[in-house]
């Protein structure tokens, strides 16, 4: 496999899931909320666990962006020692 | 979504078994008959025969088809080496390169008429995604013991009740992320193709998209691979 090709899968790989990953931790926040809400409390504390599990379902979000782009610049920061 | 026409499960209909009209059926058999599994078997089939043929007997210098086995294995190697480190690799590199041949194979037969990609169903990616998420919490354990707990504390004692949650939150959504993406693509293409062979197949309309389709199951099949090894990689190493 050529160098170009190899950096292109690196890219595709580490970016390419930005935007599912950062839809799936809102979507688990929020659901772990409602179930919370709804199963667990019995509709006894409706609105609050939905709003706090979205945000921290959002914190989590931002959260792995950063990940992402702290893992990429680690990988260029390495080859650069190369 | 209905498929134009499916060989093995009209080969199956013929033999008398009963093949589900939705996407799962409600008998065992059913379940079992269900396309993305029949298809799945043929996928397994096809790996283990053409290996077979092709690797039967293997010799110094290698003819056309050991050849092409080397390249290909020796290429992953190579890269799970330079990513994950030789200790890890020798130890997962079966099951990840089982995963990126079959996802590759699995993505690319559904673009020969009258078959599908085991791959275009929820099912069949979330149980590649189950199986990766739990090796790599259990890599995670063997790597570091309890400490690995300290992976979802975040950097400080201070931080805990707010780090705890959003590393979990963060943790899960690979589940789901690495599942619905492979799921979403190929189900894209399949949808795409049968509804353009359906409307203009007579006049090649869905040649373009195949083309596209080739680009993005062997893509799509790299992208879990490395996500894999990023994630081996990540549970492997000391918490920060």
């Amino acid at each position: 496999m050529s160098k170009m090709s190899k950096e292109m899968i690196h890219l595709l790989g580490n970016y390419g899931h930005i935007g599912f990953t950062f839809v799936a931790a809102i979507f688990i926040g929020m659901g772990g909320g409602i179930l919370l809400d709804q199963k667990v409390f019995d509709d006894r504390t409706t609105p609050w666990f939905t709003f706090i599990g979205l945000a921290f379902g959002i914190a989590a979000g931002f959260k792995s962006l950063f990940d992402i782009i702290k893992q990429q610049n680690k990988e260029f920061n390495d080859k650069d020692k190369d | 979504m209905e498929h134009p026409i499916l060989f093995i499960s009209i080969i199956l209909e013929k033999l008398g078994l009963p093949i589900p009209h939705g996407p799962v059926g409600h008998g065992l058999i059913e379940q079992l008959t269900a396309p993305y599994m029949t298809y799945t078997w043929f996928t397994m089939i096809f790996l283990v025969v053409v290996g077979k043929l092709t690797l039967g007997n293997l010799e110094m210098v290698p003819g056309k088809g050991q050849n092409f086995w080397e390249i290909l294995i020796g290429g992953m190697d190579d890269f799970f080496v330079e990513n994950m480190g030789r200790e890890l690799t020798d130890k997962l590199f079966p099951m990840i390169a089982t995963f990126a041949l079959y996802i590759a194979v699995a993505n690319l037969i559904g673009l020969i008429p009258g078959f599908m990609s085991p791959t275009s169903s929820i099912n069949t990616t979330l149980a590649l995604t189950i199986i990766v998420w739990i090796t790599h919490h259990i890599i995670g354990i063997r790597a570091n013991g309890l400490a690995y707990v300290k992976h979802f504390l975040g950097p400080m004692p201070v931080l805990i009740p707010l780090m705890l949650p959003i590393e979990l939150i963060s943790n899960f959504a690979r589940l789901l992320s690495l599942s619905i993406r492979l799921f979403g693509n190929i189900m894209a293409k399949e949808t795409l193709l049968g509804i353009l062979f359906m409307l203009a197949g007579a006049y090649f309309a869905p040649l373009p998209i195949m083309v596209l389709g080739v680009l993005v199951s062997l893509v799509q099949a790299m992208v879990f691979v490395l996500l894999t090894v990023v994630y081996f990689t990540q549970s492997n190493e000391h918490a920060h």
